[in-house]
């Protein structure tokens, strides 16, 4: 139990990574690898702030923004310099590898003793039911666990929310109509530059945030921890646009959201099976390489049988 | 007024695959007025509209609209004074986008765009009332894609959309050229009232000598990126579809006997 508590919770924090590789990957059609390094960014701010005993909420909008920072400046070298949008995102995850490096200091920050949002929301639990562990439907959960599955739970909630009545907004229309048909929306008055730019800021910054609750939540920030990451929400945003079969924004956020954490809890299945943590990232890179190819290939399989019958 | 002066436009330059695509294209068009352009394939129309858009930098001259100088601003800020509708039906309207929404969108052409609610009521019963005019049932597909349109109701809705707020100057670029003859009419009509009933100053791009010669109060045959005859007023009301085939031939003709001479010159030179 609490190995698939533990996994949902991991599952919904990374489901924010899920929504800003959603954004620009699915509305932008921008391949935008900064994510790697923008996760990574988000962890490392907060994890620093929190070391200089900063309030945590604080700490992890500080998190947020410098993400929204780092897309601000992919946007800016794919639309004002017109660098091609893969390597723009290249140039910037590289650049903050080193930028994260000078904000941690070392390569590992571990938040043993520091006050963050799981350790309060642990303490608002307790003040709700008591120390000591909380029953739910018949288990008994450990109150950290606990608290921190719905602090996850309720961020996703939030910011899913939020970017749903956001695209239903004047701007956020635009936005969805600029990844679509930028022809269009720039004949109607909007830059399809600025756009751009503002939406890549905001998929970074929900990476960031994504990262830094992470960190809150596994207890350290770590150099290393973003590699891989744009693939990972790629498969969730995949196997959510499969759960769900639909395109209508809303049933498209929740299922990035339910397909992060279902990726997750098969991961975690397949990990307590034996299966070597090392080979996670081929099997992620693997499932996406299939996800992306077999519908394309079983529909002209299913043509060549038509023209042969 | 749209002012024109001394335009010019190529591309590729300083390539073998240079062209010429404007050529010092100077001309004032009056408020209300309707100019219909034609020409050979490549001949620079739609390069034409593009640079009055502000789709690419003028190597060369001014565009001015309604007094402003806009040479300099970009596309999206043309927006503003320009509504447009393309030859390809596809590119007019964000397809994954239901039709509400894509009206709702041009019903903010130029405006900031901030974070109240894209459909508000008031503009949901606005929407079905101005549909409803086109005679096609769309009003009642609303929230329906607007990719799941036929190529003519899809241009008919832009056509609306770049009129949804009156335009200073309106673009048509052969937008019914994709379109099967029925449609294309139903299109034309539609063209024709929005534009009288608004007094709209049009540009609009035509292969059609049917179309060249019954609508417009003026017309302008472009070759090889000029502006070969510019007629207007009686003579236009005049010009029959023949007049301005005799005009192509002409053209045609003209090329054939240069043609020795470009030969000769290249031999010559290169
Ligand atoms: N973006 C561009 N890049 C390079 N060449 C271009 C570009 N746009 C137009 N041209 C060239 O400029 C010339 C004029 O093209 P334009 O599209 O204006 O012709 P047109 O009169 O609209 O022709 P058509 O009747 O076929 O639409 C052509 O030779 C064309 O190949
Ligand atoms: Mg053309």
């Amino acid at each position: 139990m609490t190995l698939l508590l533990g996994a949902s919770t991991v599952g919904l924090i990374l489901a924010l990574l899920a929504l800003g590789v959603y954004l620009s990957f699915r509305i932008f059609n921008f391949p935008d690898i900064t994510a790697d390094g923008s996760i990574t960014l988000g962890a490392a701010v907060t994890a620093s702030l929190l070391i200089l005993n900063w309030p945590p909420a604080l700490a992890t909008l500080a998190g947020f923004f410098a993400g929204v920072l780092a897309g601000t400046v992919t946007g800016l070298l794919n639309a004002k310099f017109r660098i091609n949008g893969l390597l723009s995102g290249i140039l910037v995850m590289t650049a903050l590898y080193s930028i994260n490096l000078h904000v941690m200091g070392k390569s590992n920050l571990p938040l043993l003793e520091e006050t963050t949002l799981v350790t309060q929301s642990e303490s608002v639990f307790g003040m709700l039911f008591g120390p000591g562990d909380v029953g739910v439907f018949g288990w008994e959960v450990n109150q950290r666990d606990a608290a921190a599955l719905c602090l996850a739970a309720a961020m996703v909630a939030g910011v899913g929310m939020i970017l749903y009545l956001f695209f239903r907004t004047e701007f956020g229309t635009a936005m969805r109509a600029a990844g679509d048909n930028p022809q269009m929306i720039r004949a109607l008055g909007g830059s399809v530059d600025f756009i751009l730019i503002f939406g890549l800021a905001v998929s970074n910054g929900l990476i960031a945030l994504s990262g830094s609750l992470l960190a809150q939540y596994q207890g350290f920030a770590d150099v290393q921890m973003g590699i891989g990451m744009v693939v990972w929400g790629l498969a969730s945003v995949i196997i959510g646009e499969a759960l769900v079969g639909s395109k209508s924004t809303g049933i498209v956020i929740t299922g990035a959201i339910m397909g992060s954490l279902l990726f997750r809890l098969i991961v975690a299945i397949a990990l307590r099976w034996g299966l070597d943590p090392n080979d996670l990232k081929l099997i992620t890179a693997v499932f996406v390489f299939l996800a992306l190819v077999v519908p394309g290939a079983l529909a002209g399989l299913r043509s060549r049988a038509g023209r042969a019958r | 007024m749209l002012e024109v002066s001394g335009i010019g436009k190529t591309f590729h330059a300083g390539t073998p695959n240079e062209v010429f695509a404007l050529r010092d294209v100077s001309f004032n068009l009056l408020e209300g007025s309707f100019l219909i352009i034609i020409g050979t394939n490549g001949s620079g129309k739609s390069t034409l509209l593009n640079a009055v858009a502000g789709t690419f930098p003028l190597d060369r001259g001014t565009v001015s609209l309604s007094g402003h100088d806009m040479t300099k601003w970009p596309e999206h800020r043309r927006a503003k004074l320009i509504g447009r509708v393309f030859q390809n039906p596809y590119s007019g309207t964000a397809p994954n986008m239901t039709i509400a929404e894509n009206l709702a969108m041009a019903a903010r052409r130029g405006l900031h765009r901030g974070l109240a609610w894209a459909i508000p009521r008031t503009l949901r019963s606005e929407l079905r009332d101005r549909v409803r005019t086109l005679n096609m049932g769309l009003e009642d597909r609303l929230d329906n894609d607007i990719g799941t349109l036929s190529g003519g109701q899809r241009q008919a809705l832009t056509l609306l959309m770049a009129s949804w707020l009156k335009p200073d100057l309106l673009l048509l670029d052969e937008h019914t050229a994709a379109l099967d003859p029925k449609s294309a009419d139903q299109v034309i009509r539609l063209t024709h009232e929005i534009i009288k009933r608004d007094k709209l100053t049009t540009l609009m791009v035509t292969h059609s000598m049917q179309q060249a010669v019954r609508l417009g109060d003026r017309l302008i045959m472009m070759h090889r990126g000029s502006i070969l005859h510019d007629i207007q007023g009686a003579e236009k009301a005049r010009a029959r579809p023949e007049d301005l085939l005799q005009r192509f031939e002409d053209v045609r003709r003209r090329e054939q006997l240069d043609a020795p001479v470009a030969e000769m010159l290249r031999n010559t030179y290169v």
